[in-house]
C-alpha cells in the first residue's frame, strides 16, 4: 500500500513535470489564464449580441468546461509523450503496480483542471460583474472538482486511444470540440436536438454544469446531489474504460511485440 | 586569386545560463585561423568534434559573423557582402535533417531552385541532370520521409548544386551513412572538382580526407595545427614506421618503459575488447621492435606487425600535440 | 516577376505540406466548425433570421484566423527543428520572402474552413445566404486570408525567441475573435477596445466578407484590410531583418 501511494504521488508528479514543462509562467499564463478568460468573454459577448442567455449562464458553462484543457491535453500528452520518448515501454514493462501508476499520472491533471476552472470562475465573475451567492461557493467548488475528475477520466480514455491513433493533439482537440457543443456549455442542453441531448447524458460535464447552474440559482447541495453523483459516475466509467484499454494494449504488445512505441 | 581567403579568423560564443542570476560564459571556438583555397581545389578541414570546423564553415557561408579577422569567398567579404557570397556558394551538411519530409525530393529541389533564383526555364533540365548525378532518378516523386539516409544525403548534394555554385561547402557529409553510400558520395564529390567546382570539406574520417582532398588543414582546439597535402602530412609527423603489438594482459605499467626506448616517437594504446593494441611510432623499426618486445617480457602477446604510417597516425599525432 | 514566382511556388509547396498533416490540415477545418455549431445553436435559439445569417458569415471567417494564429508562432521553430532554417537564411533570397508564403499558406488552409462552415450552416442549419455579390465575396475572402497571412508573418518572426511559442496560439485566437467583429458588433464592446480593433486587419476583412455576402459596399473594407495587413508586413520585414542579423551575431539559427 505504501509503495502504491509513493508510485501514485511521486510517479505522477515527476512525469508531469518532466514531460510537460507546464510549470513555467510562459506556458501557464497563455494556456491556463489568458486563453480561457478570453474564451469566456467571447461566448459571453456572443450571447449578449445574440440576446440569448445571461452572463452567469456563460460564466458557469465555460468555467466548468475549461477544466478540459488540462484534463484532455495534459492527460493525452502525458501518455502520448511517454510513447514519444519511448518511456512507455519501460513503464508498461516495469514491475510497479500499474493502477496506482496511471492514476498517479492522473492526479496532478485533476488538480490542474480544477485550478483552471476555479480561476476562470473567480476572474470571470469579477470581469463580467456576476455575483454568485456566498452560500453557493462551497458546493460550487466541490462541483468543479468533480467535473475536473470526470473530465480527466475521459482524458485517460482518450490518452489510451491516442496510443493507437498517434495524433494525440488532434484527438484531444476534437473531443474538446464535442464537449463544447454537446454539454450545455453555451447552449442549454434542452435547446439541442433530441439525439444530441441523449449523447450529452453520457458525456462528462453535462451533469456538473447543470448542477453548478442550479447552485448559483439558489438550489441546495441536497437538491443537486443526484447530478453530482452521475457526473462522478461518468468519470469513473471513462477512467475504467481508459485503464482497460491501456491494459489491453500492454498485453497485446507483450504478446505480439507490436505496440508502436516509437 | 584564391577562391577562399581566410585571415586570422576568430569566433567566440557567449552563452548565458541561469534565469535569475545570469552568468556569462565565453567559449573561443575558432582562435585565429588563416588559409587559402585555390580554384578547383578540394580542401579538407580535418579535426575532432568541437575543433571549430563547423563554426569556420558557418562563418564562410555567412550564417555566423566572425568575432575578428576576415574571410572572403570569390573576392566577396562574408560580413559586408553576404548576398553576393550566398548566390555563388552551395552548402550541404551531414545527417538526415534539412529537408522537407512531407514533400517529394523533386519538390524539395524545386523550392530551393526558387530560393536560389534558378531561372524557371532552366529548372527542369537542371533538376533532371542533378537527379541523374546523385542517382535519384526515378525516386524523385516519393516523399522524403520514406528516403534512406544515403538517399537524403544525395538529395542534399543535389540541393546544394542547383544554382551551379562555384564553391561547395560540405560539412561532414558522410556522417551516419553506410560504407557503400559513403563511397558513392566520395565519387560524386570527386567528380565535382573535376568539373572545376571548388570544394571545402570538413570531416573526421581520415580515409575520406586522404582519398579526396588535394590539401588538408588539421584543426584542433580552434587552431590549425598543420596544413599540407595528405602525403606531406603523413611524412611530417612520422617518416618512420608504426609497430603494432597485440597484448592480452594489462599493459599500462609498461608504457613509460616503452616510451623511454631511444627512437620511439610516441606510444598509444587502443582497446580491442579482449586484447589491447600497443601502437608504437618510431623512425627505426628494425632496432626498436626487439627492444619493445623486451620491455613487454612476461606478458601474453599476440600479433606483431610493422607498417607504413597512415594519415590517421599523422592526425592522431597532430591532435595529440595540439 | 521571379519574386512573384518565388512567392507562388513557396506558397504552393507550403500548402502541400500542411495539407498532408492531419494537425494543420484536417483539424484547422474541423475545429472551428465546433465553435460555429455552438454559435448557430445560440442564434437559432434567438430566432432572428437576419442575425443568424450574419453570424454564419462571421463564424465562417473564424477558421481563417484559427488556422493562422495557432500555427504561425511555431513556424520558425519547426523549420529550425527540421534543420531547414539555416538553409533558408543562407539562401540569397530575403528571409521575409521565404516566410510570408508560409504564413499565407496557413491562412489559405483556413479558407477551406470558411467554405466548410458556410456549407455546414446551409445544409445542417438551413441558413440561407444570398451572396449578393459572389465575385466581390471571393475577392474579400482572398484578401482576408492574405492579410491574415501577413499578420501571421509578424507573429511568426516576433515569437521565434519564445521557447514555448506553441502556447501563444491560444493567446491570440479568442481575443481576436472577440474584438474584431467576427460575431460581436464593435458597438457593444467597451469604447476603449474600438481603436485596437481598428488596427487589426481581421476587423476590416470580416466586415468586407460580410458586406459582400449580405449586400453592402465591401470595397472600402477590402482596401483597409489590405492596408492594415501591409503595415503588419512592413513591421514584420524589419523584425525579420533584425532577427537574421542577430542570429548571425549570436549563433541562434541552429538548434544547438
Amino acid at each position: 500500500m505504501r509503495t502504491s501511494l509513493r508510485i501514485f504521488f511521486l510517479g505522477g508528479l515527476t512525469s508531469y513535470r518532466a514531460l510537460f514543462h507546464w510549470l513555467t509562467p510562459w506556458i501557464l499564463i497563455p494556456t491556463f489564464v489568458v486563453g480561457p478568460i478570453f474564451q469566456l468573454l467571447f461566448f459571453a459577448y456572443v450571447g449578449r449580441a445574440a440576446g440569448v442567455g445571461d452572463d452567469t449562464f456563460y460564466l458557469i458553462g465555460n468555467a466548468v468546461e475549461l477544466a478540459s484543457i488540462p484534463c484532455l491535453f495534459a492527460m493525452g500528452n502525458t501518455i502520448g509523450n511517454e510513447r514519444y520518448t519511448q518511456t512507455l515501454g519501460l513503464l508498461l514493462a516495469s514491475p510497479a503496480r500499474r493502477l496506482p501508476l496511471f492514476l498517479g499520472r492522473a492526479l496532478p491533471v485533476v488538480v490542474n483542471g480544477f485550478a483552471v476552472s476555479f480561476l476562470v470562475l473567480v476572474l470571470g465573475a469579477l470581469v463580467l460583474h456576476v455575483s454568485i451567492p456566498v452560500a453557493a461557493w462551497a458546493p460550487l467548488v466541490a462541483v468543479l472538482a468533480v467535473c475536473a475528475f470526470s473530465c480527466t477520466g475521459l482524458g485517460l480514455a482518450s490518452a489510451a486511444l491516442a496510443l493507437r491513433v498517434r495524433e494525440t493533439a488532434v484527438l484531444s482537440n476534437i473531443i474538446m470540440g464535442v464537449l463544447i457543443v454537446f454539454c450545455g456549455v453555451n447552449v442549454a442542453v434542452s435547446a439541442l436536438p433530441a439525439w444530441m441531448q441523449s449523447v450529452a447524458q453520457v458525456l462528462p460535464l453535462t451533469h456538473g454544469i447543470e448542477a453548478a447552474r442550479e447552485l448559483v440559482a439558489g438550489a441546495s447541495w441536497a437538491a443537486v446531489m443526484p447530478l453530482v453523483r452521475d457526473e462522478a459516475l461518468i468519470g469513473v466509467v471513462y477512467g475504467a474504460i481508459g485503464m482497460a484499454m491501456l491494459f489491453f494494449f500492454e498485453r497485446e504488445s507483450r504478446r505480439h511485440a507490436t505496440l508502436e512505441l516509437a | 586569386m584564391p577562391v577562399i581567403e581566410v585571415e586570422a579568423l576568430t569566433r567566440r560564443y557567449t552563452t548565458r545560463t541561469g534565469f535569475r542570476r545570469r552568468t556569462r560564459k565565453d567559449v573561443e571556438a575558432v582562435r585565429g585561423i588563416s588559409f587559402e583555397v585555390g580554384r578547383g581545389e578540394l580542401f579538407g578541414l580535418l579535426g575532432p568534434n568541437g575543433a571549430g570546423k563547423t563554426t569556420t564553415i558557418k562563418m564562410l557561408i555567412t550564417l555566423l559573423l566572425p568575432t575578428s579577422g576576415s574571410a572572403r569567398v570569390l573576392g566577396h567579404d562574408v560580413v559586408a557582402e553576404p548576398r553576393e557570397v550566398r548566390r555563388r556558394i552551395g552548402y550541404v551538411f551531414g545527417g538526415d535533417k534539412g529537408l522537407y519530409e512531407r514533400l517529394s525530393g523533386l519538390d524539395n529541389l524545386r523550392y530551393f531552385a526558387e530560393l536560389y533564383g534558378v531561372p524557371a526555364r532552366e529548372q527542369g533540365p537542371r533538376i533532371g541532370e542533378l537527379l541523374e548525378l546523385v542517382g535519384l532518378t526515378g525516386r524523385e516523386r516519393e516523399r522524403v520521409e520514406g528516403y534512406s539516409r544515403g538517399m537524403r544525403q544525395r538529395l542534399h548534394i543535389a540541393r546544394g548544386l542547383l544554382h551551379r555554385p562555384d564553391v561547395l561547402f560540405l560539412d561532414e557529409p558522410s556522417i551516419g551513412i553506410d560504407p557503400v553510400g559513403a563511397r558513392e558520395l566520395r565519387q560524386t564529390v570527386a567528380s565535382l572538382t573535376s568539373q572545376g567546382t571548388t570544394v571545402l570539406l570538413t570531416t573526421h574520417y581520415m580515409f575520406e580526407a586522404d582519398e579526396l582532398c588535394d590539401r588538408i588543414a588539421v584543426i584542433a582546439g580552434g587552431l590549425i595545427v598543420a596544413e599540407g597535402t595528405p602525403a606531406e602530412l603523413k611524412s611530417r609527423v612520422a617518416d618512420g614506421h608504426v609497430v603494432e603489438i597485440e597484448v592480452f594482459d594489462g599493459v599500462g605499467d609498461r608504457l613509460d618503459a616503452v616510451r623511454a626506448i631511444p627512437g620511439v616517437t610516441s606510444v598509444g594504446v587502443e582497446d580491442g575488447g579482449h586484447s589491447q593494441l600497443l601502437v608504437v611510432r618510431t623512425d627505426a623499426a628494425a632496432t626498436v621492435t626487439p627492444a619493445v618486445l623486451g620491455r613487454l617480457d612476461g606478458l601474453a602477446l599476440g600479433r606483431v606487425a610493422t607498417r607504413e604510417p597512415t594519415l590517421e597516425d599523422a592526425y592522431v599525432e597532430l591532435v595529440r600535440q595540439a | 516577376m521571379s519574386t512573384l514566382r518565388l512567392v507562388a511556388v513557396g506558397w504552393w509547396l507550403q500548402l502541400k505540406m500542411r495539407s498532408r498533416s492531419s494537425f494543420d490540415g484536417l483539424l484547422s477545418i474541423v475545429y472551428p466548425m465546433f465553435f460555429a455549431t455552438t454559435i448557430f445553436f445560440m442564434y437559432r435559439e434567438n430566432g432572428d433570421e437576419a442575425a443568424l445569417v450574419s453570424a454564419a458569415v462571421g463564424a465562417s471567417c473564424m477558421g481563417v484566423w484559427s488556422a493562422v494564429s495557432t500555427t504561425a508562432s511555431t513556424t520558425l521553430q519547426g523549420e529550425r527543428r527540421q534543420g531547414t532554417l539555416e538553409l533558408l537564411v543562407g539562401s540569397p533570397t530575403s528571409f521575409s520572402l521565404v516566410i510570408v508564403p508560409a504564413t499565407v499558406s496557413m491562412a489559405t488552409i483556413g479558407l477551406w474552413s470558411l467554405v466548410a462552415t458556410l456549407l455546414w450552416g446551409r445544409v445542417v442549419f438551413g441558413i440561407p445566404i444570398s451572396f449578393d455579390q459572389p465575385l466581390v465575396f471571393v475577392v474579400a475572402a482572398l484578401v482576408l486570408a492574405f492579410s491574415l497571412g501577413l499578420v501571421g508573418f509578424l507573429q511568426a518572426v516576433s515569437s521565434v525567441r519564445y521557447r514555448s511559442a506553441w502556447a501563444l496560439g491560444s493567446l491570440f485566437e479568442f481575443p481576436v475573435w472577440l474584438i474584431c467583429g467576427f460575431l460581436v458588433p464593435l458597438s457593444i464592446l467597451p469604447d476603449w477596445v474600438r481603436p485596437i480593433s481598428w488596427l487589426l486587419p481581421p476587423t476590416w476583412g470580416v466586415a468586407a466578407v460580410r458586406d459582400a455576402a449580405l449586400g453592402g459596399n465591401a470595397w472600402p473594407d477590402i482596401a483597409l484590410c489590405l492596408l492594415t495587413g501591409a503595415a503588419y508586413a512592413v513591421i514584420g520585414v524589419v523584425l525579420a531583418r533584425r532577427l537574421v542579423d542577430s542570429a548571425r551575431v549570436n549563433a541562434t539559427l541552429a538548434l544547438t
